[in-house]
């Protein structure tokens, strides 16, 4: 081969020419060079066809037409297990394990160390304790069942699942989607280790900070085919995100005018166990507030008391200046007037296998009745059709199933159901994990537009750049308390993290704990 | 894959709709078509007039039944005490008629009543102490068939005249009352599970239960009625069956569940919740009745006739599934 | 927040585990009275019966208790049975736990002729009186095991062709009739059927289809309403029991054909009178089922008074052929 140019190194991996098409065309004579000793991240709108080339590299979906080789020898990987036992792993986004089994047996779930049949449990532990290990994971017990642990938690595992088997290829499909900063932190000092033995990583997210930080090449794709690949360093944001989109698309976010009304919502006291303690505050109309914190910190967990959906020991609701609330149950919050777009929208928002019209409509079924009982057919699809609009909801039609959707416009969906609804105040728990950059500025857009229009907005979110660019507050959560509240203007990203840690010190190493209570 | 919507997709209107829908039927139909061509091939006298109606008239009760089965199905529970409950309304409305000697209506009303409270009782206890209805109905099925023992001590009761001509056939038409009667029932199931908020809701909880509870829907009040509709058919299915066999056993509807179980599942209902249709269940009404009565006109030996009704469920379940997949990959084109 | 509402896969598999699971409890259970008595107490008796949820053998109980009542000075009575007609297991069982208790006699109705005679053996050997009701133990199986046990009870085939003699009267030869079983592997209805088939073979007349419906009416009707679709020229049916009998005489009906073809039963029971009386069901055999079980105490109290020797002793069967007033 050519060592002409002595400075570009022979590339791990090779793709050359891949095409494959379902009913319409995914990937269109893409090449793409991944080389040992280098993150390579991998970009695109949801749709581009970064998962189709992820599983066609690990072997999950066979390419229609062209070529792959690893190191050199031909590579055509016709099962998962196969291309494992090339070195090629994968830590996917929709996570990959069996939550009844422990943490040791999802580790090792292909090749459980056994004899005459039976799992050897000593040897199992052992090698589960060294995998965790390598991942700063030390203080988790790999007997604990993965149902039990936190989400942030089950995706570590899941990484250390892929790298607990010999890995010269390793491709990771959002594996931050559900870590807190502190967690990311440990999982890319990983990551760097690996690169620095050889490893060649495929790196696929949607959050570009943490890509530019991370890794060293960047390749877009839009609509199946590459539209640049160019070193990490030099790349601006702005400029991926309109290779991405293919327009300039994203402007500036914030246009809205900070200017709050009156008291919406007022939360005092609220407690429950040593998840939720004491936690009082205040929305206005018109304003967004930010809630802060690790997983695990009672965000989501505050959330949730406010709406009804967990049973509280004390505190109280009021909206505005109103006498306190009795909400038994999320049926008097939405009474009420408050909403939630709760953190799971597969299993707490949609209805997945149903028609994106129900999903939307759900909330607000009773508007669209006649005569009592009967569902005015005519009047729900109009409503539901607006709604599509006016949030560019790509689907083939209402009809199509919601979980046919990409996460971002199934997150569309959800929040839809609340815009018919009209609520007051809108609690949002992580509304864009996991989707893609286009459907994150849609979803800002909305969030801004709600509160233009005077409703009051809570949203928690781990991305504390989203947080800053949105929020007229941000309240820090810390081990169950609300520890302080920055206005716009006054925080930095250092005061709000210190802020994250801050009840947790004093109490042993400060970023595991914050795990720990997680679970 | 990322298309702006055109006015084509937007054509949800109605009428395009109900297309797929009697589709959605036409396999079950062709199941259907097939037994009585295999039956009528080999028995001189099967298809004729007398059959169908005959065979109408002795499947009211399952129908009712298998509507509640349905819907109780649709939102991911499961009611196991149907066939006790039924036989218990049946020695119920017996006794109220020969033993007591009420009128018609109050006994009838009686029936229902019985129905009615064990579905409440079913639904209410599911839903109060979130246990599985799997459990529940089975305590259930115990309690209702004691409670059958016991009002009737264990006998069966002749009641004769006593239920009018409600089972049995009309004059020219050759079908009964009870089967006209339910197969009104059929289609306002039907109409309860499409048209309805009610219906939705079921649909929608059977889904995602969770996820309609945090859009601001008790799930527990829709539950319960759920519960109480099944134990009201199976209370309407015992006046059916007491209408039709002129008397009570309170043996009666041993293993029925099973029977309704297996005809909303032919009928593509999902076991697991938030997918299927009552008119499908009554096409696997339809095919089991068949059948039935089918393996025993053409005199079929007792090990043929389980061998062949176990092969045909299961058979009807996969053309289903195959002719769903088959849906599917046509949606996505 | 909500445990177990997805938690239905499945469900129609685990139902089926459950019928077969949940058949086997309930057993009625009188109080223990202490495993030992003193020499001035009477004997005990303890009475094993097949589904107390059939009607027959409620009336057998019925009889027997009433029978104990009137003479509650000569013995005490425990009655026991199963849930299910076919659960041997639970039988076995109950006939351990009366050997356990101490009783001085058995009496019972087996669920199977075969699988209840080694632990019957058992009894036998703690000389514990054991009386066969009901349905007779297998000859040979006896013998296998070694013991010899007295059956006391109606000869159902001789039963079954009185009342097939009954209906032959009324036919002519060559003519049609259809025979509906009991449950087939069940003694009583292999008797029964064999009964009537000596009877219509005698008087030359064509059984066509020999169907089961287990005992059951609502199975008996549709079986009944094919069968007279499939032989439009049937004569009669005749079934095993009066269950079946109500089934098919409501198919009978149902196909306009009353007063057509004739319908036969066995056992009387109370449902079926009303029937006798208007003609639609011609005859029906009674065995006596509120005597049954005395019968067989009664003779079990002789061998404990040392009077008589175990043999087999036979109960009379009646035929009816009009509602008893």
């Amino acid at each position: 081969m050519a060592i002409a140019n002595v400075a570009e190194p022979l590339p791990l991996l090779r793709v050359r020419g891949v095409e494959k098409r379902y009913a319409a065309p995914v990937l269109t004579d893409l090449d793409l060079d991944l080389r040992g000793g280098e993150i390579h991240a991998l970009m695109g709108a949801n749709g581009a066809g970064k998962s189709t080339l992820s599983r066609i590299v690990c072997g999950l979906t066979t390419p229609d037409r062209g070529t792959m080789s690893l190191g050199g020898e031909p590579y055509q990987p016709h099962s998962r297990r196969a291309a494992q036992r090339a070195g090629v792993q994968l830590v996917m986004q929709e996570l990959n394990l069996v939550p009844t089994l422990s943490v040791a047996e999802n580790l090792f779930l292909t090749d459980l160390p056994g004899r005459f049949g039976f799992v050897a449990v000593a040897a199992l532990l052992a090698r589960a304790v060294e995998a965790l290990t390598a991942l700063g994971l030390n203080e988790l017990d790999p007997r604990t069942a993965v149902s039990r642990l936190g989400i942030g938690q089950q995706q570590l595992v899941a990484l250390a699942a892929a790298l607990a088997h010999p890995c010269r290829v390793l491709v990771l499909d959002e594996p931050t989607a559900a870590l807190t900063s502190a967690e990311i932190e440990l999982a890319f000092a990983h990551l760097r280790r690996l690169r620095a033995a050889g490893t060649a990583i495929l790196y696929i997210s949607h959050r570009l900070e943490e890509i530019r930080q991370i890794s060293d090449r960047i390749t877009v794709l839009r609509d199946g085919r590459v539209v640049a690949t160019q070193p990490a360093a030099d790349a601006a944001l702005d400029e991926i995100v309109r290779l991405m989109v293919g327009e300039r698309a994203v402007g500036a976010l914030d246009q809205r005018d900070h200017s709050p009304g009156d008291v919406a919502l007022r939360v005092e006291g609220l407690t429950r166990g040593k998840r939720l303690r004491n936690v009082s505050f205040e929305v206005r109309k018109g304003e967004i507030l930010g809630l802060a914190g690790l997983v695990g910190s009672g965000r989501t967990e505050t959330v949730r008391a406010i709406f009804g959906a967990d049973r509280t020991h004390a505190g109280r609701v009021s909206r505005g200046p109103g006498p306190p609330l009795t909400i038994a149950g999320p049926k008097d919050a939405v009474r009420a007037g408050i909403g939630m777009i709760p953190e799971d929208r597969k299993e707490q928002a949609l209805l997945l296998s149903q028609p994106v019209r129900m999903n939307m409509t759900l909330a607000v079924l009773p508007a669209f009745v006649r005569r009592r009982w009967w569902i005015d057919d005519a009047r729900e699809l109009r409503a539901a059709n607006e709604l599509r609009l006016r949030l560019d909801v790509r689907s083939h039609s209402l009809n199509q199933r919601a979980g046919e959707l990409s996460g971002g416009n199934q997150q569309k969906v959800v929040i839809a159901r609340w815009l018919l609804r009209e609520c007051d105040v809108l609690l949002f728990d992580e509304p864009t994990r996991g989707i893609d950059v286009a459907a994150k500025i849609a979803v800002y857009r909305v969030l801004n537009e709600l509160a233009a229009r005077g409703k009051a907005l809570v949203v928690v979110s781990s991305e504390l750049a989203e947080l800053m660019a949105l929020c007229d507050r941000i309240a820090v959560m810390s081990a169950g308390r609300l520890v302080t509240t920055f206005a716009r203007g006054e925080w930095s990203e250092d005061a709000i993290v210190a802020a994250a840690f801050s009840e947790y010190a004093g109490r042993g190493d400060t970023a595991r704990r914050g795990r720990v209570d997680s679970c | 894959m990322l298309k702006p919507p055109t006015a084509a997709d937007r054509g949800d209107s109605p009428a395009v709709r109900s297309l797929p829908r009697i589709a959605e039927y036409l396999g079950l139909m062709a199941v259907l078509v097939l037994l009585v061509a295999l039956f009528s091939a080999l028995s001189a006298h099967f298809f004729s007039r007398i059959t169908f109606t005959t065979l109408a008239n002795q499947i009211p009760s399952l129908t009712v039944i298998a509507v509640g089965m349905t819907l109780v199905l649709i939102a991911a529970g499961i009611d196991l005490s149907v066939g006790s409950v039924m036989a218990l309304g049946s020695a119920v409305l017996a006794l109220a008629r020969v033993e007591w000697q009420l009128p018609l209506s109050v006994a009838v009303a009686l029936c229902l009543a019985v129905g009615l409270l064990a579905g409440l009782a079913n639904g209410f206890i599911t839903v109060r102490w979130a246990v599985p209805s799997f459990i529940v109905t089975l305590g259930m099925l115990e309690v209702a068939r004691g409670g059958a023992y016991l009002v009737s001590e264990s006998r069966s009761v002749f009641v004769g005249a006593a239920m009018g001509r409600v089972g049995m056939p009309l004059p020219v038409i050759g079908l009964s009352p009870a089967f006209i009667l339910a197969v009104l029932v059929v289609f306002a199931g039907e109409v309860l599970l499409s048209k309805t908020i009610l219906g939705r809701y079921i649909v929608a909880i059977g889904t995602n239960r969770e996820a309609v509870r945090l859009s601001g829907i008790d799930p527990r009040p829709v539950v319960v009625s759920v519960f109480a509709l099944s134990g009201l058919l199976a209370g309407l299915g015992g006046v059916f069956h007491v209408a039709y066999l002129e008397s009570a056993d309170p043996n009666s509807g041993i293993g029925l569940e099973l029977s309704a179980i297996a005809a909303v599942v032919i009928g593509g209902t999902s076991l697991m919740g938030g997918r299927g249709s009552v008119v499908s269940s009554f096409l696997g009404v339809l095919i089991i009745a068949v059948l039935q009565t089918g393996l025993a006109q053409i005199g079929a030996t007792e090990p043929a006739k389980r061998i062949v009704t176990g092969a045909v469920i299961v058979a009807a379940v996969i053309l289903d599934a195959y002719r769903h997949t088959l849906g599917n990959r046509r949606e996505h084109d | 927040m909500h445990p177990g509402s997805r938690s239905h896969t499945g469900a129609l598999l685990l139902a089926v585990a459950a019928a077969l699971i949940f058949s086997g409890c309930g057993t009625e259970r009188e109080p223990s009275r202490g495993t030992r008595r003193s020499a001035a107490e009477p004997p005990r008796i303890a009475l094993i019966m097949k589904s107390l949820a059939n009607e027959f053998f409620v009336t057998m109980a019925e009889g027997a208790k009433a029978h104990q009542a009137a003479n509650s000075g000569t013995y005490t009575l425990l009655v026991n049975g199963i849930r299910n007609e076919s659960d041997l297991a639970q039988q076995v069982a109950l006939v351990e736990q009366m050997m356990a208790q101490g009783v001085d006699a058995i009496v019972i109705a087996p669920a199977d002729s075969r699988a209840l005679v080694p632990v019957l053996g058992k009894a036998l050997r703690r000389k514990i009186v054991v009386v066969n009701i009901d349905n007779k133990l297998d000859e040979s199986t006896l013998q296998q095991v070694g013991i010899d046990i007295p059956f006391v009870g109606p000869d159902n085939r001789a039963g079954a062709r009185t009342v097939g003699a009954t209906l032959a009267k009324r036919l002519q030869r060559t003519d049609k009739v259809a025979i509906l079983e009991g449950i087939p592997t069940a003694f009583n209805a292999h008797q029964r059927r064999l009964g009537f088939e000596d009877s219509m073979r005698g008087a030359g007349i064509d059984v066509v289809a020999v169907q089961s419906a287990h005992w059951e009416q609502d199975e008996a009707n549709t079986v009944a309403a094919a069968i007279l679709r499939e032989h439009p020229d049937l004569k009669a049916i005749l079934a095993s029991n009066d269950n079946m009998a109500l089934g098919a005489a409501t198919a009978v009906r149902q196909a306009d054909k009353t007063g057509q073809v004739y319908v036969v039963g066995f056992d009387n029971i109370p449902a079926v009178h009303q029937l006798l009386q208007d003609g639609r069901v011609l005859a029906t055999a009674d065995q006596h089922a509120d005597r049954l079980a005395v019968y067989g105490i009664e003779y079990a109290l002789k061998i404990l008074r040392g009077e008589t020797q175990p043999h087999d002793t036979q109960t009379p069967v009646d035929l009816i052929t009009t509602a008893p007033h």
